[in-house]
């Protein structure tokens, strides 16, 4: 690992080199509203690096919310079938958070795992991920607690640290190298030494205990807490559409006419009621109290028990969006004190 | 806010109901509450941070609620509206619930701030409310508030729309609803919204697609601001849960003011008034019909 | 999209009619009987009544490439079913002012009573409508909302 330095106008001179080549440049920026979206900018002005987290998060550029699969065209000599591309143009993602590099890192366990996603994995191939360090956001973050943290390289191939007048660069990854090398100009050597720690905002975390949790969840399949718990959930799915690691889609068919139409993949929720639901009516997941329990336990047992690591970062964005009022580390901080032993307050009535 | 607080603990003591949905304080803010147990009512709170339409909860499709038993339900002026509505539409009995009225003087748009109520942070519905003490109630609580701050900003935002030309307007909801992923948020927490089998998770034929590509976004949309036309309540909520910040509130907005206008209907607390698509006058007007 | 001061040159608009049986559907047979010319651009589509039209066939209808939509019935009072195109009355109110609230042209949905025996009115609004849609030029925004996000 070897770290360069560039400063902040060889940072705008390098957008503008990647725009002029015809790399998409994407980094969080200001959308018509105000609020700050991963987006494409031609100019380093455009970005906003250190400060609001982003509404959504970096799955999108990897499992686009639509996105076509192939589409077919029927005539009088049969029926033909495109292909949709499964490599795509080069794709700079500048300032990324920790928490979403390294969501996009740990997705790539599942899309490579019974099969390997020719799509995901095409994006990822074309993306060179660049992140900043973090300096927190508010009181919903608990990247620690997950094992990440603001400082946390996981997932980039360039970490980015801020310093007098730019940025300290860390190279981890081949793809970063290559980055480097080949915009060799813009970036310096003698980086100085390594900043202090960036942040305290996440210091103090929730006293969340990940192994303990993942066994308690093994156990507990039938627990009051679940009828509790998810009594103010509306099962909306606007936690699982800002959540870097939700990567859950559904598979429709869409006609456009009677001989053409595309079949093409859709972002899906596990919280909606319909997302169980079987030709026959039957609902294996009946309520919400089931389907949350679904989400906690695919996050926080099935994934990690399967690949590892927990499906989840610590952004924070599920608690900021719910309109419930839902909280997940509450929920993993009841569950850590339930699986301390009786005696111990529950999460109480939800 | 001992008044409310007593009169749930009194409601839950000699079990009239048991549960009472209010609101209570979150690790970030109020959010809603579902007390159970007499002693714990002190959880209890009604204050500006309390935006949320607690009348979502009503809806019968919720069966982890309504296994509960019979509820209290702690609404404000609005949210009254929307415990009417569900009367009307004979989703609810008007026995099966006790309502508590509370008096308002106008919410936070988000309650998670920690800022004070000003005009600049008050909920846009509030301006000029006319129901800060809710008519349909069997208990009221709470002390009278002066009016809510602020002019709110809706109509005219959508006297804007309405003065730019229809290439405008396109315009303007293609962008709005190009960051729609059809989470179906906007649904799931509007009262009103309680279709067992809502039309557009139909796929024999599929009216409305369910992909969030421009065209089927604009589907969804429209059809949702219909369907909503004259019996919307205006809390708020759709537009307070998107995680993509579309203003839907100036869709369902715009449509009971032509509602308003066209059939001299507003939806309110009285659960007897009949909601406006489902009956007719002989003379409604029809210029617009060649 | 055209503005309304441009002609296209060989534009040939596609209307789709969401038309009554008893009366519109009568109206425009009677129409074809009486060998009357009206302009070609229209395919009707027949349903018992006005009521029964969901303002999602008139998307759907924009979807799959109508230019234009014209919807049309029995007068009020009657209505082989009594009151459908009551109900319907409210219900076209309301959507055409969504829809010019969400930016389709006013020009390009046309409501229309047509009684079994007004042939000529039938003429009158198939060409109004055509010509209105004319000037409008193709639906492009609509067709181009097709695909996928990028």
């Amino acid at each position: 690992m070897n770290a360069k330095i560039i400063s902040e106008d060889r940072l705008g001179a390098l957008v503008a080199d990647l725009v002029a080549s015809g790399t998409r440049v994407t980094a969080p920026a200001r959308a018509a509203d105000g609020k700050v979206d991963y987006r494409p900018i031609t100019r380093i002005e455009e970005a906003v690096l250190e400060s609001e987290l982003p509404r959504r998060s970096l799955k999108e550029f990897f499992l686009p919310p639509t996105e076509p699969l192939f589409s077919w065209n029927r005539d009088a000599s049969g029926v033909r079938i495109d292909q949709v591309p499964t490599s795509f143009p080069p794709h700079v993602v500048l300032g990324a958070r920790p928490c979403d590099a390294a969501a996009v890192d740990i997705l790539d366990r599942v899309m490579g795992w019974d099969y390997r996603d020719e799509l995901w994995f095409g994006r990822r191939e074309a993306t060179t991920i660049a992140s900043v360090a973090c300096r927190g956001v508010d009181g919903s973050c608990f990247c620690s607690a997950t094992g990440r943290g603001p400082e946390s390289t996981r997932g980039s191939d360039l970490f980015m640290t801020p310093t007098d007048g730019g940025f300290r660069v860390e190279v981890l990854t081949p793809k970063g190298e290559a980055f480097v090398t080949a915009h060799a100009g813009r970036f310096g050597d003698d980086p100085g030494p390594a900043a202090a720690g960036a942040s305290q905002a996440d210091a103090e975390g929730p006293r969340i205990s990940l192994p303990t949790v993942q066994a308690w969840l093994e156990r507990n399949f039938d627990h009051p807490l679940w009828e509790e718990i998810a009594l103010r959930c509306h099962g909306c799915g606007a936690c699982a559409s800002v959540c870097p690691t939700c990567h859950c889609f559904d598979i429709v068919d869409e006609a456009e006419g009677v001989t053409a139409g595309t079949r093409r993949r859709n972002w899906d929720t596990c919280q909606v009621s319909r997302f169980t639901v079987h030709a026959s009516g039957h609902n294996p997941r009946p309520d919400q109290g089931a389907r949350f329990r679904q989400r906690l336990t695919h996050k926080f047992h099935i994934y990690p028990t399967r690949f590892g690591e927990v499906l989840c970062t610590g952004c924070g964005r599920c608690s900021r969006a719910c309109p419930g009022g839902m909280d997940l580390p509450e929920v993993l901080q009841a569950i850590t004190r339930l699986a301390a032993g009786p005696g111990q307050a529950t999460g109480g009535e939800a | 806010m001992r008044e409310l607080q007593e009169l749930a603990r009194k409601l839950l003591a000699d079990g009239t109901v048991k549960v009472v949905i209010g609101w209570e304080e979150g690790p970030h803010g109020v959010r809603p509450a579902f007390v159970v147990d007499p002693d714990r009512a002190d959880r209890l709170v009604f204050d500006e941070r309390c935006t949320h339409n607690l009348a979502s909860y009503l809806s019968p499709r919720r069966p982890h609620l309504t296994r509960l038993g019979k509820p209290a339900v702690v609404v404000k002026g609005c949210d009254a509206r929307a415990v009417a509505g569900l009367i009307r539409e004979s989703q609810l009995k008007r026995e099966e619930i006790v309502v508590i009225g509370v008096r308002c003087g106008g919410v936070l748009a988000d309650p998670s701030t920690a800022e004070p109520l000003s005009a600049e942070t008050v909920a846009d519905r509030c301006a000029g409310c006319q129901a800060r003490e809710p008519h349909l109630a069997d208990h009221l609580v709470g002390e009278a508030h002066p009016e809510p701050p602020g002019k709110g900003g809706r109509d005219a935002r959508i006297g804007e729309l309405e003065a730019m030309t229809a290439q405008e307007r396109w315009g303007f909801w293609q962008a709005e609803l190009a960051r729609c992923v059809r989470c179906n948020a906007c649904r799931e927490v509007c009262p009103m919204c309680f279709c067992e089998r809502c039309v557009a998770d139909k796929t024999q034929p599929q009216w409305i697609e369910s992909s969030p590509h421009a065209r089927g976004n604009l589907a969804w949309h429209v059809a949702r601001a219909l369907h909503q036309a004259g019996r919307c309540v205006d809390c708020g909520e759709c537009e307070r849960a998107c995680p993509a910040d579309i203003p839907l509130g100036l869709l369902n907005r715009k449509m009971a003011r032509v509602v308003e206008q066209r059939f001299g209907y507003r939806a309110g607390d009285d659960p007897a008034a009949p909601a406006p698509i489902g009956v007719f006058k002989l003379d409604d007007a029809q210029e617009f019909i060649l | 999209m055209a503005t309304p001061a441009e002609k296209i040159t060989g534009f040939e608009p596609r209307i789709t009619a969401f038309v009554c049986n008893w009366c519109t559907y009568t109206g425009a047979d009677l129409a074809g009987t009486s060998r009357l010319q009206m302009s070609p651009n229209v395919r009707i589509i027949r349903l018992p009544c006005t009521g029964r039209i969901d303002p999602l066939f008139i998307l759907k209808a924009f979807e799959r490439g109508a230019d234009g939509v014209i919807v049309s019935g029995c007068h009020p009072a009657d209505c082989h079913y009594t009151s459908g195109n009551y109900h319907a009355r409210r219900r076209f109110a309301v959507l055409k002012e969504l829809l010019e609230f969400v930016g389709v042209e006013s020009g390009r949905v046309t409501f229309s009573w047509v009684s079994a025996s007004e042939g000529q009115k039938w003429r009158e609004v198939v060409n109004g409508a055509t010509e209105r849609v004319r000037e409008l030029g193709p639906f492009d925004a609509y067709r181009a909302l097709a695909g996928s996000r990028p």
